[in-house]
């Protein structure tokens, strides 16, 4: 066995990782609010072909993040108008969302189809820091945007559980009824962390394309990661740290088909391997949903429920 | 029809010299679809005052009150605020004039602490949250109005009291002047309501309005000030005085007539046995619902299971309806054992079962009347709506149901029709004729008139024979009805007394879990 | 400053008949107006992509003939995500559960089809594939009624594994599926007892006509039956079902499993149809994913899929037919789709309410 492969794979871990805890954290937010958003996989799609467009003809990758988080934020702006401004259903506007932003994606990609961008976010460097042998590359070898989705997740927690706009947040996905009486706008709330979760998984998309794909393939550049960010905020118990650990080894195991094939180990046939990291998701959902692990989840009580003032 | 209404208008519009009122509305009216909710009502409230409004269910008090918090906004007319005209656009700019409403159902976020309730929606707080001191903040202010209250308790485990504490506490840490309270007592036991009382008079003391909103005459009478009665979205009268009107003339203009909501007693002989329960236990999730409850309900008779809501009553006839599986123990109907074996075998046993949960759980809403009738009927594998839409036509005519026929949605009933379609269909029996009916609040949520016609119903359904459980948490009701009465207290039996010797001081003791034995 | 308007949503106490059928006519038509918005900021001509479209799609013999073969498998999809929806349960796997009626479909063609006729062997074959698309739900359905775990995501997640078992079977040297002698790795055509011959010179296969008569016995099915009667008491109150002591568990795994079974119906439609074989073209295809678009836009009416799966047939086909034509690239049938399903939610909402914008009252101070 090649330590030097695992070892590199457990970077690779991380690198996957990142685009989870973006994506995850997005959902997470719009869910606390009480929103249940499942057009991630579209919205991720979308972010990652128009960071790629934008990235290639200006040349700066930066650009691509940029117009890729705010293209994330209007596909969300449409789950937001149809579910929380006209109640429309909200796991049928999501699916309508993965739909079109697979088509929309697929459209506009058509002409960068097999391509590989020029510019990409570097690794970056801690001098010394980074060759330390074993921990050196995985703890000081990432690039920056890793960094930042880290931060981004402590942040989240100290705002969701340390901060008023955060109790507010909460108590929104909780009690929709209740933050309505108060005389706050549920509806403002919602709509305004649907389009923060948005931007958040337009991050993860556009980063996903630059820092770690560099190349636009019709129809396989996700590959479901969006939905496994949507299981993975479940098995998180809806809290931003745990998500961390869980990115982590959601990662690992969504690149474990590759280590295996470096290490030519043969007992799976290659062909299956890829739909490991599915099969680890869907026993890990379903050890989760046990009666009695359910109340330590805590769900959002009002998760997916459109929220109408009871006018008599 | 008199309306005083113009008397009690005042303020800068109206009349000159006299103090402003702390809050008023002056001629408000409020439509809905179908309905006029309020028609030109007028009110208005003084500081330190107990200003009740009185009216039967859909009188509109209720929009009354939420036009006054800011919840709702008149079509027309307005709302003054210490004489000066206010826009009332949303609760939260009720709240930054000093108005708030405690809702009755409560508005509270049960996962929360205490203290997380009490601050959550006000914006004079930092950014980041100091708990050690929202916690101080939030005890010094109960305190004060004599409202002990632990902050840091989550919400979720607190009784019903003690959560009703938490709103006014956090209507208070608000800076309310004006408290709404919307059917305070509905919810509370007796020896709850007594502390309810002081607490109203210790805020009054200290230059709050309450506004107290009612349909319980006694107490109305007890605690108020002032009284605006309202009927059919009219001010119908309007009485001052603690203590000086006689409930009978409050009664009379908040129904229109007089009425009897009392029924004859059995006097009748009642036949043998038809409910058998034997020592009877229910565990959920660890926690003993039931503990060896015994009871019988015989021929002819009705029995009033009384007590506050969540010592088990549900749970209870849930487990006779054959919807729950009791842990121990055995029921029997007909003589024939119904333990744990499900809904279906009960009815064919002969029960009928009339949940508190009418639209969802007794009835299907997005259902016609006619599919209705067929939920708890046997349905063949190609269902015959045909056969079942005469009957349909029937029952609605025989039980007077408000409806354009049996297609007429389930959803798009008011709450008396619904519960006349329920009792339609559990009397005229399913799979067997009834023998058993078991009913859990049957007139909760009803006006007056439907009120009458569910008891009276009841009343013809025990004088044809049939047993009757009545499970309810209006007392009221209960002691009116019932030819015995049991209370149920934390799972178990705490008393026992025949209906017509019954005393509502015992009754209410036994249900705040005070004394325990059985009484003749 | 306050918005001088406010929204204000009034239920409606009766939808109008006719709104009910002019909602979703809107809907594609606005959602239409947009793509062209869209297609000219993008660069090309929305007047000749959707003449193209159009004529390709519908109005050429060639091209409705085209359209009403692929509308074959629309519709199963789209009525197997129905079954579900109108339950409100969402299994989003029909893609995946068409893998698996495709593969169960070519394993009866190749290992049964060379010893049975023709007349035994397409029943079959349909039959087969779709007892295999409702195994691959089996456990999403099992789990959901016994332990309440989303179907939602494991259904989804099922769809991947799906689509590595079919690329194994295809690409695995030596497999059973696998055609022999070719260089290139590509499946096995089933034997010819078990492949269907198109309507005269079309590409309009028998299996249509099957699917349309069973999506109407489904419309009886759940207006008349018992059946029917309980789908629709669990739908709207599980408390009522519980009540009235209908099994709300046993009837969520029936009709999931009936729901992945129409999805492998669809998949094995296409194996005694246009396919003959397994082709891991179909993972880029999306027909099961397309399934709940047309469900979604026909609001799970049996019937009203049949015309909803028709026309989303022709906006592909049409699409097809366009990126051969122009190089306008043919993912603008999908993206119409989804457009045409944001629109048609959206339009709901004038259904369900009478929307109207109320001028705030002004206040004298």
């Amino acid at each position: 066995m090649n330590s030097n492969i695992w070892l590199l794979s457990f970077a690779d871990s991380v690198a996957i990782a990142t685009t989870l805890i973006l994506a995850a954290l997005g959902a997470l937010f719009t869910e606390r609010a009480g929103v249940l958003n499942l057009g991630i996989e579209g919205m991720l799609l979308t972010s990652a072909i128009t960071s790629f467009l934008v990235a290639d003809s200006t040349g700066s990758v930066w650009a691509g993040l940029l117009l890729g988080i705010i293209l994330g934020a209007v596909l969300a702006a449409i789950h937001a108008l149809l579910t929380v401004v006209l109640r429309a259903n909200q796991i049928v506007s999501g699916l309508a969302l993965v739909i079109f932003g697979t088509g929309l994606a697929n459209f506009l990609g058509k002409p960068a189809e097999g391509k590989t961008i020029k510019t990409t976010i570097e690794p970056m460097s801690f001098g010394p820091l980074s060759d330390i042998p074993g921990i050196g590359p995985v703890v000081f070898g990432q690039d920056i945007i890793t960094y930042v989705a880290l931060a981004i997740a402590v942040l989240a927690s100290w705002f969701l559980f340390r901060t008023r706009a955060g109790l507010e947040v909460r108590a929104t996905g909780d009690d929709p009824a209740t933050v309505d009486a108060q005389g706050l706008s549920v509806a403002t709330i919602r709509i305004r962390y649907t389009l923060l979760g948005g931007a958040l998984v337009g991050f993860g998309g556009a980063f996903h394309m630059l820092g770690q794909s560099a190349a636009w393939h019709l129809e396989a550049t996700t590959n479901g990661v969006g939905w496994i960010a949507l299981s993975l905020v479940v098995f998180a118990g809806w809290r931003p740290i745990r998500l961390i650990f869980g990115a982590i080894l959601f990662g690992f195991t969504l690149q474990l088909p590759f280590t295996l094939q470096a290490e030519q180990i043969t007992f799976i046939p290659s062909a299956l391997m890829p739909m490991l990291p599915y099969l680890a998701t869907l026993i890990a959902l379903i050890a989760l949903s046990r009666p009695s692990s359910r109340n330590i989840l805590g769900a959002p009580k009002a998760l997916g429920i459109p929220f109408v003032r009871d006018e008599r | 029809m008199s309306n005083t209404s113009h008397e009690v208008a005042s303020g800068p519009y109206h009349s000159g010299g006299a103090a402003p009122s702390a809050l008023s509305a002056h001629s408000v009216s409020k439509r809905f679809p179908g309905v006029l909710a309020n028609d030109s009502v007028d009110f208005d409230i003084q500081p330190g005052e107990v200003h009740t409004l009185l009216g039967e269910n859909g009188a509109g008090k209720s929009t009354l009150a939420a036009m006054l918090c800011g919840l709702y906004q008149p079509d027309s007319g307005y709302i003054a605020r210490n004489g000066q005209r206010v826009a009332l656009s949303s609760p939260r700019a009720g709240l930054q004039h000093g108005i708030a409403m405690v809702h009755q159902h409560f508005r509270l976020v049960d996962r929360f602490t205490v203290a997380e309730n009490v601050i959550l929606g006000s914006r004079n707080l930092s950014f980041v949250l100091d708990r050690r001191s929202i916690n101080e903040r939030v005890s010094e202010v109960a305190e004060s109005y004599g409202l002990p209250i632990d902050p840091t308790a989550t919400v979720g485990d607190l009784s019903v009291g003690q959560r009703q504490r938490v709103e006014i506490v956090k209507a208070l840490y608000q800076g309310a002047e004006i408290l709404l309270l919307d059917e305070p007592t509905a919810v509370l036991v007796p020896a709850e309501v007594e502390k309810l009382f002081e607490n109203v008079h210790a805020m009054t003391q200290a230059g709050k309005s309450i506004v107290f909103i009612s349909h319980k005459l006694g107490e109305v009478v007890e605690i108020s000030d002032r009284v605006t009665v309202l009927r059919g979205g009219k001010v119908t009268g309007h009485v001052s005085g603690r203590g000086a009107t006689d409930t009978k003339d409050l009664a009379r203009l908040m129904v229109g007539r007089d009425i009897n909501l009392g029924t004859q007693r059995a006097s009748h002989p009642t036949g043998h046995e038809v409910l058998q329960i034997r020592d009877l236990s229910l565990n959920v999730n660890g926690v003993n619902v039931l503990s060896n409850i015994s009871f019988n309900v015989h021929e002819g008779e009705m029995v009033g299971i009384a007590g506050v809501a969540g010592n088990g009553q549900k749970e209870l006839a849930d487990t006779i309806a054959g919807l729950l599986s009791p842990t121990s123990g055995s029921i029997s109907i007909g003589g024939a054992t119904a333990t744990d074996r499900g809904p279906i075998h009960a009815r064919e046993l002969g029960l009928a079962y009339v949940p508190e949960d009418r639209l969802g759980m007794g009835l299907v809403p997005s259902m016609s009347i006619l599919d209705n009738l067929l939920l708890t009927r046997d349905r063949h594998i190609v269902v015959d709506r045909a056969s079942v839409r005469p009957e349909a036509t029937r029952l609605i005519e025989q039980f007077e149901i408000k409806a354009n026929g049996p297609d007429h949605l389930a959803r798009k009933l008011s709450g008396g029709n619904a519960q006349k379609v329920l009792l339609a269909r559990e009397l005229s029996g399913g799979r067997t004729a009834t023998k058993l009916l078991v009913v859990c609040s049957p007139t909760r949520g009803l006006d007056v008139g439907a009120i009458e016609t569910v008891r009276r119903l009841l009343d013809d359904a025990r004088s044809a024979g049939q047993a009757i459980l009545l499970i309810s948490e209006d007392l009221d009701e209960i002691m009116s009805l019932a030819d015995r009465i049991l209370v149920l207290y934390r799972g178990s039996i705490a008393h026992e007394t025949p209906g017509e010797t019954a005393q509502i001081a015992t009754v209410g003791a036994a249900m705040a879990g005070l004394t325990t034995g059985v009484n003749g | 400053m306050p918005a001088p308007f406010r929204i204000v949503f009034e239920q409606r106490a009766e939808t109008p008949k006719y709104l009910s059928a002019l909602v979703p006519l809107i809907s594609v038509l606005a959602a239409l107006v947009a793509g062209a918005l869209f297609l000219t900021a993008t660069g090309y001509s929305a007047m000749d992509t959707y003449k193209n479209m159009l004529d390709d799609g519908f109005l050429t013999y060639r091209g409705i003939t085209e359209t009403l073969g692929l509308s074959t498998v629309l519709i199963c999809t789209g009525i197997a995500a129905a079954f579900s929806f109108q339950m409100n349960l969402y299994n989003i796997g029909g893609e995946g559960q068409l893998y698996l009626g495709m593969i169960g479909a070519a394993w009866a063609g190749l290992a049964l089809g060379p010893h049975l006729p023709s007349f035994v062997m397409i029943p079959l074959v349909l039959i087969i594939g779709s007892l295999a698309g409702a195994l691959w739900i089996f456990v999403p359905a099992f789990v959901r009624a016994r332990l309440g775990t989303s179907e939602i995501v494991t259904t989804l997640l099922l769809t991947y594994v799906a689509s590595s078992l079919l690329k194994h079977f295809i690409n695995t040297p030596n497999s059973f599926f696998r055609a022999k002698n070719v260089a290139f790795p590509q499946g096995r055509n089933v034997a010819d007892s078990a492949a269907l011959s198109p309507i005269g010179d079309t590409r309009l296969y028998p299996t249509f006509f099957v699917v349309v008569a069973l999506a109407l016995f489904l419309y009886w099915l759940v207006k008349k039956t018992e059946f029917g009667y309980r789908i629709q008491v669990i739908a709207d109150s599980p408390r009522a079902a519980h009540y009235a002591g209908v099994n709300a568990n046993k009837t969520t795994i029936a009709v999931m499993l009936m729901s992945g079974a129409l999805a492998g119906l669809g998949g094995a439609t296409l194996i005694v149809g246009p396919f003959a074989r397994l082709d891991q073209g179909i993972t880029l295809l999306g027909y099961g994913y397309a399934g709940i678009v047309v469900a979604a836009l026909a609001r799970n009416n049996f019937a009203g899929i049949i015309v909803s799966g028709i026309l989303f047939a022709g906006l592909r086909v049409g699409g097809e037919k366009l990126q051969i034509s122009t190089d306008t690239p043919k993912h603008i049938g999908v993206m119409m789709q989804g457009a045409i399903l944001l629109f048609a939610l959206g339009g709901e909402a004038f259904r369900r309410y009478k929307i109207r914008a109320v001028r705030m009252k002004a206040v004298a101070q």
